[in-house]
């Protein structure tokens, strides 16, 4: 390399050049989001028939598709629409009929019988029976099958021999006739229509046989199913509409189908090019812009909040083993300031219960933060500290474990900087979220940590029960991360799962909530919630408190002549390509 | 010549399997539990125990590596039925049988996810070569032939700029610019016609093709400058040959030997290599699915893609030293 | 170390004197910026760091680069992180240098010869070992490893033992090395370093450079390897070995010497791959902890915000390309000067 002054200008050059086009870049930041593509008939509310319903995501769906084993949260919504339960959730969290017409309760609580509709037909077109429905739950809970969540199912009589001492088959699913299903509990127990209406035991075809394989193609009698070739792995999953669906008229789309894999500010773009329908997955610069706009906030909505995180703190751990100091953490929070990490998305939380769960009350106070009162739980706990000087405090080391991706690795710093003006030193570690997993559930592991706990059903108990009883409590498995043991709690958890009375119940909740809020296993801190945007020719689309994307009645109003493309990867591509040599701005002139 | 090739292989063989077993065992001693990972956080402990020895990861250690090279390959029927249990998992060359168990995530084949894959990292690891080759052989021509003009200094700055930005920022850089700003190519993904396949493959390629362009630019530049001063480069000139006949007949063609072995070194290194930049732009290849079979602990699928890439280096390896032995006679013995 | 003629060749080289002034630079900032610096990196501002609608506030007259996403000052976590990436940088390559020269020298130096026998006994002890084990006999496999590696133990170490028993192919230690560079090449990079960093309790920039070196070794050894192989065979080196002097002082006092000009200049690039190789860990969440200010996390927590307060992203990635380009055109001068090419 031969240099001399001219090589160096020529690189500054260079350097000068793409300075200048990221200038260009920078100043061209701000522009204003396209309008929103109209109804084709604002006016009218009758649904009509047709259409994709186009929908994306971050994420890939990776499991499988079948209701008895799904355990991550991407393909809920798909497995919603192809399978139809017994009972389902409303708009308000409460369980209502679907494939059942009705249900009675025995006078002794313990026996639900539930009246199936008749003629409704699986995908496959055969009826759906009462025997589809005991084969379906007993394929679901049967011990060869990998369900994560057939010990929520404990309630029903026979499951320990059935799952545990090889019994041929589960004695409290009993087949009354063609139509009618029994169920009998070992108790009373009001968790049961609750996890009864999740997916895992709801009907599946003749096809899935009686034993779970893992190449079975889905097949249940949602108003959705999956054709064959309909899921690209990793790519798309497209659901068509099933013409024996048992409601009447329904389902109004044609199909529904979910690209995966897509980046955040690709679905913006294609949201507004119309060629997604409804976008999930927003970043916080985005949440402010649909919300301002007057054009886009009707048609965007927040989610029903369903997950709450806390700094969990483990009480067999010095020093949270003290009370007093795990009641100085829960105040010295300062919880505003971990909702600007991401205030589109996180709101503040004091207590146990999020707000889409029923039992929830908006009136309580929990934890809060108080700075002074804060000072004297550490001065209570033998550890004054004095923030004039800065001497005091807790003199050992506190490790804190933090996790990517997500906001834990940025709550953790602020967390730092609030426990270190009590006296608390915390040396943050991140690690990976499998490596978190295990180590936050192993005892004498991690002192304090944030692990978040999010609605597998819409029950109080789904909170209390694995995060504060300490029957969960278990060597390495304990998502009691507290490893929090409350005799008091645990009575009045037992009695709440066994109170059939709404209000009795909630009322025993409450109390629950009182007791952990000031026991402060957990230093209850934030809630996150995710914005939905549709475009609006997307009519009837309301968000569920838990089903991420709730399409069974949507309907599309869309003009014929409106921009769309079947594939849109494609289109949109070349569309701003040639866009991109016709206009020197590269975007649509109705902009 | 063939006891070379014969040594050669041996020792990649032993390579390969170094790696892959050193890796069995770095993975198994990971803290976490792909069973707890398959339930989600969620799951109650008795499902996720219940999942776990379903996995059959309760084995020993020993008998669970031996078992993974018992199945790994093995001789079996050309055509596999399709209810047969045994070779379910299994890809078959003729009676050979490959099977690197099933994937805990995704439940099916590893085979069949890797065959999935594997065409996107070549596509990907295609282009990028081909942005290199085509970059960096006519930017280095051309400032040899130019050389000592502004032309010249502008591409050997350039080049040192390409070999000093780290590729994810020029990744970041080249989205920001291409796909948000100009909207011009997409700004990640692999897309669903081949249509879409070829422009999203662009910026991925630049990203991964800007370095090995650098390289090769300079590379090729030294090589022609010092070919085109002898002598018969000279006498072809004094013959009345045009410039450009000289340049390629004579110095090119020279000068592309060195570029040759880089070349093939890149190609294996690209294959599974491309971590970084398959992550940024979302390119469902090889690499990609490293990370989060990581992330997973999806120890079979992991493995599978241990195996595949350390294959893929080692071979390009052993494949360029046969070339410097078979070009260069001074390195034969 | 440059003696009188490569110091000029180097001061007339533009290039390499703007390499050098950007290293001297960027050692000045690490030095100095922190201590000019008026906030502290660790603390949020939430009065004058964010802005009215919830977002960093930009590059002002108090916050010289703008604020991060957690509404720190950037200026200071930039400095900070500047010793913390030259640190790193500096002391993993002199560990991976000195590491890859060791080895290259040493393996370049065998190249060829005869090495020791791997008795064929011993090596039909080791299938076998891999054989049981396959089968599913834990123990007995172990037995058979160790029986194998006893025999080898024993050959190795008394070389009068007869041919029949000592019979098998040859290895010599330049074979070895190089298979243990090529494993270390064609292993994957993030389980390695995933596993490192799972098994260190904790993540200082001591373990993080300890880990850097011990990966980076491989591509010098390579290098080093070739350039004995040249060296080795020039008069003065035949002319000791005649002379009857060890190997430690053939390699201490006629090898190193001549590849050293390759060597430093091997570590000077180097240098800038490691501060790119400690980005690439912290961005991807295996590096030092949070809240340390270091480049790659800058980098890392700069993406979710670059429309919103694109600085978070150009000030760290900035830094970077100017470092590994000053390091770049350094190593480049450097060899220059020590290597001139007749031009």
């Amino acid at each position: 390399m031969r240099s001399t002054r001219r090589q160096i200008s020529a690189t500054g050059r260079l350097v000068g050049v793409l300075t200048a086009l990221a200038l260009l870049g920078l100043a061209a930041c701000r522009e204003p989001l396209e309008p929103p593509i109209g109804a084709a008939h604002p006016g009218e509310t009758t649904p009509r028939r047709g259409g994709k319903l186009r929908l994306a995501s971050i994420g890939d769906l990776r499991g499988a598709l079948d209701p008895a084993t799904s355990a991550e949260a991407l393909g809920r919504g798909a497995i919603e629409i192809m399978f139809a339960g017994l009972v389902d959730y409303d708009e308000a969290a409460h369980v209502v009929p679907d494939l059942a017409s009705r249900w009675e309760l025995s006078d002794d609580g313990l026996s639900y019988r539930f009246f199936l509709r008749e003629g409704a037909r699986f995908h496959d077109g055969e009826e759906v029976t009462a025997d589809d429905v005991r084969r379906s739950i007993e394929r679901a809970l049967h011990p060869s099958t990998p369900n994560p969540w057939a010990s929520l199912y404990d309630m029903i009589a026979g499951y320990d021999e059935y799952t545990q001492k090889g019994a041929a088959h589960l004695a409290g699913v009993v087949v009354e006739g063609r139509y009618v299903v029994s169920i009998h509990l070992h108790d009373k127990d009001a968790r049961f229509l609750p996890v009864l209406a999740l997916p895992t035991l709801r009907p599946v075809c003749k096809s899935a046989g009686e034993r779970y394989s893992d190449s079975w193609a889905p097949c249940g009698a949602g108003p959705f199913r999956l054709e064959a070739g309909g899921w690209d792995h990793g790519r798309s999953l497209t659901l068509v509409r099933h013409e024996g669906y048992f409601r009447p008229g329904l389902p109004y789309l044609d199909a529904v189908q979910w690209t995966y894999g897509m980046n955040m500010m690709t679905e913006r773009f294609k949201l507004e090019a119309g060629d997604l329908d409804i976008v999930r997955d927003i970043s916080q610069a985005d949440v402010v812009r649909f919300q301002t706009d007057q054009r886009w906030n009707p048609l965007s909505v927040f989610e029903p909040v369903r997950s709450i995180y806390g700094e969990s703190m483990n009480t067999e751990m010095p020093p949270f083993d003290n009370v007093e100091v795990r009641r100085a953490v829960a105040a010295a929070i300062n919880r505003e300031h971990y909702r600007e990490v991401r205030p589109s998305a996180v709101t503040i939380s004091n207590q146990a219960i999020p707000p889409a769960v029923p039992g929830y009350d908006p009136t309580f106070r929990g934890q809060e933060y108080d700075y002074p009162a804060a000072l004297e739980h550490m001065r209570k706990a033998g550890y004054p500290y004095d923030p004039a000087t800065g001497r005091g405090g807790y003199p050992g080391e506190i490790t804190y474990y933090a996790y990517r991706p997500g906001l834990q690795e940025y709550t953790a710093q602020l967390l730092q900087q609030d426990l270190a003006k009590i006296g608390l030193q915390l040396t943050i570690k991140l690690v990976s979220f499998p490596t978190f997993v295990a180590l936050a559930y192993r005892r004498k592991t991690t002192q304090i940590s944030n692990p978040g706990w999010t609605e597998d059903y819409p029950d109080p108990s789904d909170f209390f029960d694995p995060l504060f009883d300490s029957s969960a409590i278990n060597e390495d498995q304990s998502q009691n991360s507290a490893f929090y043991r409350n005799p008091r709690l645990d009575e009045i958890l037992a009695r709440a799962r066994h109170e059939l009375d709404e209000t009795r119940r909630f009322a025993l909740y409450g109390e629950a909530n009182r007791i952990v809020c000031d026991d402060a296993p957990w230093a209850f801190t934030h809630n996150y919630r995710f914005y939905i945007v549709h475009q609006g020719y997307v009519r009837d689309y309301r968000a569920h408190p838990v089903w991420p994307e709730n399409v069974g009645k949507t309907w599309l109003d869309r003009a014929a002549d409106a921009v769309s493309s079947t594939s849109p990867g494609a289109a949109a591509s070349w569309a701003s390509l040639t866009g991109a040599l016709s206009r020197p701005s590269g975007r649509r002139a109705s902009h | 010549m063939i006891r070379l090739l014969a040594r050669r292989l041996a020792w990649a063989v032993f390579v390969i399997w170094a790696v892959t077993s050193i890796a069995f065992v770095v993975n198994n001693v990971l803290p976490s539990d792909p069973a707890r990972m398959i339930a989600g956080p969620q799951a109650r402990p008795g499902d996720v125990a219940r999942i776990r020895k379903q996995l059959g990861l309760e084995q020993p250690l020993g008998q669970q590596y031996g078992s993974f090279l018992r199945r790994l390959v093995h001789t079996g029927p050309t055509t596999v039925a399709p209810d047969d249990k045994e070779h379910a998992n299994c890809a078959t060359f003729g009676p050979i049988h490959l099977d690197l168990g099933r994937s805990y995530q995704q439940r099916r084949p590893v085979v069949v996810v890797l065959g999935e894959r594997l065409p996107r990292t070549l596509w990907l690891a295609a282009a990028a070569m081909l942005a290199q080759v085509l970059l960096g052989v006519a930017t280095g021509v051309f400032a040899a032939v130019r050389r000592n003009t502004v032309w010249d200094h502008l591409a050997v700055g350039g080049s040192l700029l390409g070999i000093s930005a780290p590729t994810f920022l020029l990744g970041l850089g080249l989205q920001f610019l291409f796909a948000h700003e100009l909207r011009w190519l997409p700004l990640d993904g692999y897309g669903l016609t081949f249509a879409d396949h070829a422009v999203c493959v662009v910026l991925p390629a630049l990203t991964l093709g800007i370095f090995g362009a650098a390289f090769y630019t300079r590379l090729v530049r030294d090589e022609m400058i010092g070919l085109m001063k002898r002598d018969y480069v000279r006498t072809a000139r004094a013959k009345g040959l045009p410039e450009w006949k000289v340049i390629t007949r004579h110095a090119l063609r020279n000068a592309l030997m060195p570029l040759v072995t880089v070349i093939g070194l890149d190609l294996g290194a690209l294959v599974g290599g491309a971590i970084v930049t398959e992550t940024l732009f979302r390119w469902p290849g090889i690499g990609a699915l490293s990370v989060t079979a990581l992330l997973d602990r999806d120890g079979p699928v992991i493995m599978g893609t241990v195996l595949l890439t350390s294959t893929a280096i080692v071979l390009s390896n052993v494949a360029v030293d046969l070339m410097y032995a078979a070009l260069d006679p001074r390195v034969r013995k | 170390m440059l003696d009188v003629r490569a110091r000029k060749r180097f001061l007339k080289n533009r290039g390499a004197v703007v390499g050098a002034a950007l290293v001297v630079l960027l050692v000045l900032f690490a030095i100095f910026g922190p201590l000019v610096a008026t906030h502290d990196p660790l603390q949020s501002d939430f009065q004058y760091g964010i802005t009215g609608d919830l977002t960093p506030s930009g590059p002002n007259a108090r916050f010289l680069f703008g604020a991060d996403r957690l509404y720190r000052d950037e200026f200071v976590r930039l400095a900070f992180g500047a010793r913390l990436s030259l640190f790193i940088a500096l002391f993993a390559t002199l560990i991976a240098s000195v590491l890859g020269a060791v080895v290259g020298i040493v393996s370049g130096y065998y190249e060829g010869t005869d090495g020791i026998r791997l008795p064929w006994a011993s090596l039909g002890s080791f299938g076998g070992a891999l054989v049981l084990l396959v089968l599913g006999h834990v123990r007995p496999a172990e037995a058979a490893l160790c029986l194998g590696l006893g025999l080898l133990a024993i050959t190795a170490l008394v070389p009068s033992l007869p041919v029949v028993v000592r019979r098998g192919p040859r290895l010599n230690l330049d074979t070895a090395l190089m298979r243990v560079v090529d494993i270390g090449l064609a292993f994957p990079f993030l389980l390695l370093v995933m596993a490192i960093g799972a098994a260190l309790d904790r993540t200082t920039a001591t373990t993080i450079l300890v880990t850097l070196g011990l990966t980076g070794w491989l591509g010098a050894a390579r290098v080093m390897r070739a350039k004995t192989l040249q060296v080795r065979n020039l008069d003065f080196v035949a002319a000791a070995r005649a002379l009857g002097q060890s190997t430690p002082s053939i390699l201490l006092r006629h090898i190193l010497p001549n590849v050293a000009g390759p060597l430093i200049v091997i570590a000077t690039i180097s240098v800038a791959q490691m501060v790119v190789a400690e980005a690439v860990l912290s961005y991807l969440g295996v590096g030092m902890s949070p809240p340390t200010p270091t480049w790659g996390h800058m980098l890392f927590e700069g993406q979710d915000y670059y429309l919103a307060a694109p600085w978070l992203l150009i000030a760290p990635g900035a830094a970077i390309l100017l470092a590994v380009f000053g390091f770049n055109l350094l190593g480049e001068g450097l060899r220059d000067a020590l290597d001139p090419q007749t031009d």
